[in-house]
């Protein structure tokens, strides 16, 4: 036998002596349940979950997954999510329970839509973020849209832009350019009725609403006399119905000129109600936000040459910018544990990864990546500062939520002369309390 | 029969192999058998340990439910008893359980609750029929807090009659707490669902992943893709009727037990699925042991095989080594036996022939003796005897110098004397003993030279003239009558500068060899045998020598042969070239600076311009007469020295050589080459200062030639010299004990003219010196074995004599040790020669005269 493997063999006899002696010799404790774990920290996270799809990547809940992954690898702690989205149109909204559960104290930590922001904002129940360390690399607009007395109540992970979805291939047969202007924007869906797309325009109950503050405020973010006019509205001095009506009128004319089925949209919900007939390209146009355009549980991989655009203004192709963000209740049973995570999942490294995953605009300056070919030209205007805010928390009379509101009501029948007035009264109202 | 074993193995190695695979595979069905067992009843321990565990569930929240229902009981029996029952509600402070309390009293259609609202019961939909002791339990509903809620309605009574319902709102978080914080390693997933509305109304802290569906039982199926039909009709009738039920299903690709249990008689149902693996974590824990285990048996199991293979290989490979040690001893032994007995029979054999060889020139010898004294008295007829005789003796001797020579080498006795020597003697003096014997033949002998490089050599001439006598002497001796021998010495590439590399080639058109017999040509004590052979009187031993001293010489010998065809003997032997090569002052001291060589043959030219390369001499060729004789008459005095082929002047007739020799001045030697058998040569060397020179052409004669030609111009050279070697008057002493010997001795030196004293050995000879006068004897011969005293210790006797002469008297050994070593021994013992026997008449007069003459002073 060579030596070579006369080693071996001893090794391996001798290896299985070790493992027997240690086999024999273990210690069998008097106690036999296991040492109690140490109490594991928590912090509860309400946020949305839509319906499951098992076979679509839904990459904004990956990228969110990652950062809150690496709170809890950096912190040690555990984020419980409570999760709701309403069934239907019946049922309570996601901000409905939102506000609810901020006023019952019932989480730690909440994902929130801009008009919950600014309401819970303005009722004192969302504790101040200012003294975080990551709000140092907040852009200004994130700032501004999001500090409601004095106190920053909100930071997103993703400056959310809505815009139109446009099925490219289909404008090119109809040999239609990409709209600028309202005007514009009918010529095309009258050439696309004409050419067999019975609804141009899909829509849900929530979105219509970017079609309105894109008008509304085109001139009033991108005039250069922003300050003024929103001191003018909140003072009184001006009427946001008189920024409202041409959004409103436009969107009466698409409704009673059958470009958007104003019953079915009353009823959708956001994605559901008017992605089948977009992805199945019987409806060339939808609204969206950002961050649809690279999930596959919206219009992510659509099968066709999608593109992008800004809401049509008289100044051009207008992207609207509502601030999101993640706020924390006044009264968080854990308190401690919620800031840390906030600063872990709002830190540029973090961003930078959910930005990456995501491809959507960074709320802080340090981070920026390449968006998709598809969103090029929405991201063109806001690089260029052109954009319409959807929520800003310097207007007294909250625009998001309650524009939404009164969008339904548009679609529910009312007239443009009913909705102003109930801008009006809603104004009269916010600069009366 | 070599494979046989083999084959038995073989067939022995497979119903073993066989035995093991059958071993193998019974052990690995066990194996299975246990392990699929013993996970089936993993298995169904652990759906029974999960029935258990949502039972426990089950019972819990139903005792939860039962609690509530007692307590809000109690509360009812309370406000029942209270003065101010709306006031009792509104103190009430809401808790973690009991969120909100609302009073409804009877006959009103809304009522107020503690959180100071106004409370509708429409609001609440009991249509369920859900109870909890007795108590209605309404449809799960989102409340104000954003959480999902129930109520549960209880009559307040006051003395028997009911005045108000107690509507107490509950939250599911609140069964949150006493639900256990995960199982299955956290692994199961959990939700409590309202049967009514189908809603996921709670998801407890640490159960289930978070991006599984949870809205409700149809998100449900939908993330876990439960569509079979069959299985959904089942899960519905369960739902319909609140049973329980468990069954697999792939949860995200992982093979999952599901479960649907009723809670409260199905007004809630706990959902979720725990994956198999979680499990069946126990058997396949233990399944794993079992294969750790049965794979560690089975390393061990083929690792005590292989040691057993690597053991069991080992004794073969040593069995093997053993029985081809063996095999190669038995080998060795049979060949050395062979070798014995061919060596043996060699020997009989050679001695047979020597016997022969020996007995029939003895027998000539003996049977001529005879004859000579029956015909003593007719000298024609005694001469011839005595001819006969000679020839027999001379054969005889170079019988037993050949048997001397292979014992010698053979012995490695051989000690070669590396002298410098010239190719032109070489040739020469074969030529001169081989020539004869061709013509003698009517053979004829070639001699080629060709790419010699240089002339002069260190070697053993002396053994290469024995390598080229012996190679030549067959050559003639085997090639019938009017053959051809060919005897070539080509220069080959030089391997080193210092050496040149030759090839000596003897091919003749005789009679070959056979295949067979090439193969033992350079064996000892073989020969030859057949009727043509035979006839040609040999000892066998010539190719051995030659092959010896070939070999001694570093050198190759090969042969290649056909019967009837000739054979051809190649040898290849280097010679260092010696330093001083060339006497570069010869030429120029004698005044030759150019030569002019006249040859059709271009390999002639080649040949001499190569060989006087090394002179300072520079040779001009031309291939005919005429070019020679243009040259000449442009200058005529530009060379010192023309050389003419014979083979060209010949056949163009004297008059080309008279027109040659006089174009140039008289005193430019013309020198013919030709060959040694060249015929018709006197009128052509009548010219003056004409010579000639034999091919090959070589420098060493040349000069020679030149010096001749020089030193004895043509005609003064005494062709008959006196014999110099004369032994007239001479007396001798003479020890020889044989008295045949010492009567030969005396005889022939009496026909040369001397007198000798026989003595009988060393010691009588050493007395009869002492006695003699001085100068009485000219010289000693002493024979070496005598008795009483040997030649060596009488020679040292004698030269130990207090005599003027002892110290000069000549004293040659005369004796048949002919051997080199015993020369030295003569000489060594003081003797100044050595004469082996038999005696070489000439010989010994030529070494007797030297002697004398040296001690007279002459030399």
């Amino acid at each position: 036998m060579k030596p070579s493997l006369k080693k071996l063999v001893a090794l391996c006899l001798a290896g299985t002596s070790l493992l027997a002696l240690a086999a024999c010799g273990s210690h069998d404790p008097n106690n036999l349940l296991r040492d109690k774990e140490e109490d594991t920290r928590v912090v509860s996270l309400y946020s949305p979950m839509e319906k499951t799809d098992p076979d679509a990547e839904n990459v904004a809940r990956s990228a969110s997954e990652k950062t809150i992954l690496m709170a809890e690898e950096q912190l040690g702690v555990k984020i419980e999510y409570i999760t709701y989205t309403a069934e239907d149109y019946q049922d309570k909204t996601y901000d409905d329970v939102a506000i609810d559960r901020i006023r019952s104290h019932m989480d730690d930590l909440y994902l929130l839509n801009p008009d919950v922001i600014l309401k819970a904002g303005a009722e004192g129940n969302l504790a101040d973020l200012s003294g975080l360390d990551c709000v140092k690399n907040l852009r200004d607009v994130v700032k501004t849209a999001n500090t409601v007395n004095g106190k920053l109540v909100a930071i997103p992970q993703e400056v959310v832009a809505y815009g139109l979805f446009i099925n490219k291939d289909i404008f090119d047969q109809c040999q239609l350019k990409l709209p600028e202007t309202p005007e514009e924007f009918l010529e095309c869906c009258r050439v696309l009725k004409e050419k067999g797309y019975e609804t141009p325009v899909g829509a849900n109950r929530w979105w219509l609403e970017t079609f309105v503050l894109a008008q509304a405020y085109a001139d009033l973010y991108n005039g250069g006399n922003t300050a003024e006019e929103i001191e003018a509205l909140n003072s009184g001095r001006t009427k946001y119905s008189d920024y409202m009506r041409p959004g409103f009128e436009f969107l009466k004319k698409m409704i009673d000129l059958g470009y958007i089925d104003a019953k079915k949209a009353l009823v959708s919900e956001a994605i559901e109600g008017e992605s089948p007939d977009f992805l199945a390209q019987k409806t060339p146009i939808v609204m969206a936000y950002w961050g649809a355009a690279n999930t596959d549980t919206a219009y992510g991989n659509p099968g066709f040459n999608l593109q992008v655009i800004g809401f049509p203004t008289e100044r051009g192709q207008m992207p609207v910018v509502p601030i999101t963000g993640y706020g924390v209740d006044a009264q968080a049973e854990h308190m401690e544990d919620t800031m840390a995570v906030l600063d872990v999942i709002l830190s540029d490294e973090a961003l930078q990864v959910y930005t990456e995953t995501n491809k959507v605009i960074s709320p802080s300056k340090n981070v920026k990546v390449d968006c998709i070919p598809a969103l090029k030209p929405l991201n063109d205007r806001i690089e260029e500062g052109v954009f319409v805010l959807g929520s800003n928390a310097g207007m007294k009379l909250e625009q998001w939520g309650n524009t939404c509101l009164i969008v339904r009501e548009l679609l529910n029948g009312a007239t443009v002369e009913e909705c102003m007035a109930a801008f009006d009264t809603l104004q009269a109202e916010t600069l009366g309390e | 029969m070599k494979h046989k074993p083999s084959r038995v193995k073989k067939r022995k190695g497979i119903p073993l192999f066989l035995s093991i695979i059958l071993v193998f595979c019974v052990l690995g069905t066990v194996v299975f058998a246990v392990s699929k067992k013993l996970s089936q009843e993993m298995s169904n321990s652990a759906i029974q340990n999960l029935s258990e565990s949502l039972d426990l569930i089950q019972c819990t929240i139903e005792a939860i439910l039962k609690n509530e229902a007692e307590f809000q009981t109690m509360i009812a029996q309370e406000i029942g008893k209270a003065e101010d029952p709306v006031a009792y509600i509104r103190a009430y402070d809401r808790n973690q359980v009991m969120v909100k309390l609302s009073l409804v009293l009877s006959g009103e259609t809304s009522g107020v609750s503690n959180t100071g609202e106004v409370f509708s019961p429409k609001d609440l939909d009991f249509s369920s029929g859900s109870t909890v002791n007795s108590l209605p339990v309404s449809q799960s509903y989102l409340n104000d807090m954003g959480t999902w809620a129930y109520s549960i309605k209880c009559p307040v009574k006051k003395a028997g009659r009911e005045i108000a319902t107690l509507y107490v709102e509950y939250i599911y978080d609140s069964l949150d707490k006493s639900l256990p914080n995960g199982f299955y390693d956290q692994k199961a997933m959990l939700y409590i669902m309202d049967a009514k509305t189908e809603r996921f109304v709670l998801k407890p802290k640490g159960m289930g992943a978070r991006s599984a569906g949870h809205l409700n039982l149809g998100d449900f199926y939908r993330a876990n893709s439960i569509r079979e039909e069959g299985l959904r009709a089942e899960l519905d009738a369960c739902l319909e009727q609140g049973d329980n039920i468990l069954f697999y299903h792939d949860i995200r690709e992982k093979h999952s037990l599901n479960y649907m249990w009723a809670v409260n008689g199905g007004s809630i149902f706990l959902v979720g699925y725990v994956p198999i693996e979680a499990i069946q974590q126990e058997g396949r824990t233990v399944n794993q042991n079992i294969f750790i285990v049965v794979t560690i048996m089975m390393i061990a199991f083929f690792l005590c095989c292989l040691l057993y293979y690597l053991n069991q290989r080992q004794q073969s490979k040593l069995r093997k080594e053993r029985e081809a040690e063996r095999e190669l001893h038995s080998k060795q032994l049979a060949e050395a036996l062979r070798a014995a007995q061919i060596a043996n029979n060699s020997k009989t054999t050679f001695l047979s022939n020597m016997s022969h060889d020996i007995r029939t020139p003895m027998n000539a010898v003996l049977g001529f003796t005879t004859l000579l004294s029956m015909d003593a008295d007719n000298p024609v007829k005694v001469r011839e005897y005595t001819k006969k005789i000679t020839a027999s003796g001379q054969h005889l001797l170079s019988l037993i110098n050949d048997i001397l020579d292979i014992s010698k080498i053979e012995s490695g006795k051989v000690v070669l004397t590396f002298e410098k020597f010239t190719l032109n003697n070489l040739i020469s003096s074969v030529d001169a003993i081989i020539q004869p014997m061709a013509k003698a033949k009517h053979q004829t002998f070639h001699v080629e030279v060709s790419g010699i490089q240089h002339e002069y050599l260190v070697g053993d001439e002396t053994r290469v003239n024995q390598i080229l006598f012996n190679l030549l002497s067959n050559a003639v001796k085997y090639t019938p009558e009017g053959g051809t021998i060919w005897f070539r010495l080509i220069g080959l590439k030089q391997r080193s500068s210092q050496y040149e590399h030759i090839r000596i080639e003897v091919e003749d058109t005789g009679y070959g060899m056979t295949p067979e017999y090439l193969e033992t040509i350079f064996d000892p004590f073989t020969r030859a045998e057949n009727s043509t052979t035979n006839k040609v009187q040999g000892t066998g031993l010539g190719m051995a020598i030659t092959k010896n001293i070939v070999e001694l010489m570093g050198g190759t010998i090969e042969v290649t042969s056909e019967v009837d065809q000739g054979s051809l003997f190649r040898v290849e032997l280097e010679f260092r070239i010696p330093e001083d090569q060339v006497d570069q002052y010869f030429w120029s001291s004698r005044g030759i600076s150019h030569v002019l060589a006249v040859a059709s043959d271009e390999t002639l030219c080649q040949s001499i311009q190569t060989l006087m390369r090394e002179t300072s001499v520079e040779v001009d060729s031309v291939h005919s007469i005429q070019d020679a004789l243009a040259l000449l008459q442009e200058d005529s005095t530009r060379y010192h020295v023309l050389l003419a082929d014979w083979a060209l002047l010949h056949p163009a007739g004297l008059p080309a050589a008279e027109q040659l020799r006089a174009a140039l001045p008289e005193s430019i030697p013309l020198l013919l080459l030709a060959d040694y058998d060249a015929d018709d040569t006197e009128a052509f060397l009548s010219l003056p200062n004409t010579s000639l020179l034999f091919k090959p052409f070589f420098v060493s004669a040349f000069k020679e030639k030149i010096t001749e030609l020089r030193e004895h111009p043509m005609g003064t050279i005494d062709e008959n010299g006196a014999d110099q070697d004369s032994l007239e008057g001479l007396h001798f002493l003479a020890a020889e004990d044989n008295e045949i010997n010492a009567e030969i001795l005396s005889e022939i030196l009496e026909i040369e003219g001397a007198s000798c004293e026989i003595v009988e050995n060393g010691q009588l000879a050493v007395e009869r010196f002492q006695a003699s006068s001085e100068g009485e004897f000219d010289a000693i011969l002493m024979d070496v074995q005598m008795p009483v005293m040997n030649g060596h210790e009488a020679t040292r006797a004698i030269r130990r004599l207090p005599r003027s002469d002892a110290a000069k008297i000549p004293i040659l050994a005369m004796t048949a040790n002919a051997f080199a070593e015993d020369e030295k021994a003569a000489l060594d013992a003081g003797m100044d020669a050595h004469v082996a026997k038999p005696i070489d008449v000439a010989l010994l007069k030529k070494v007797i005269r030297h002697y004398i003459e040296r001690k007279e002073g002459i030399v």
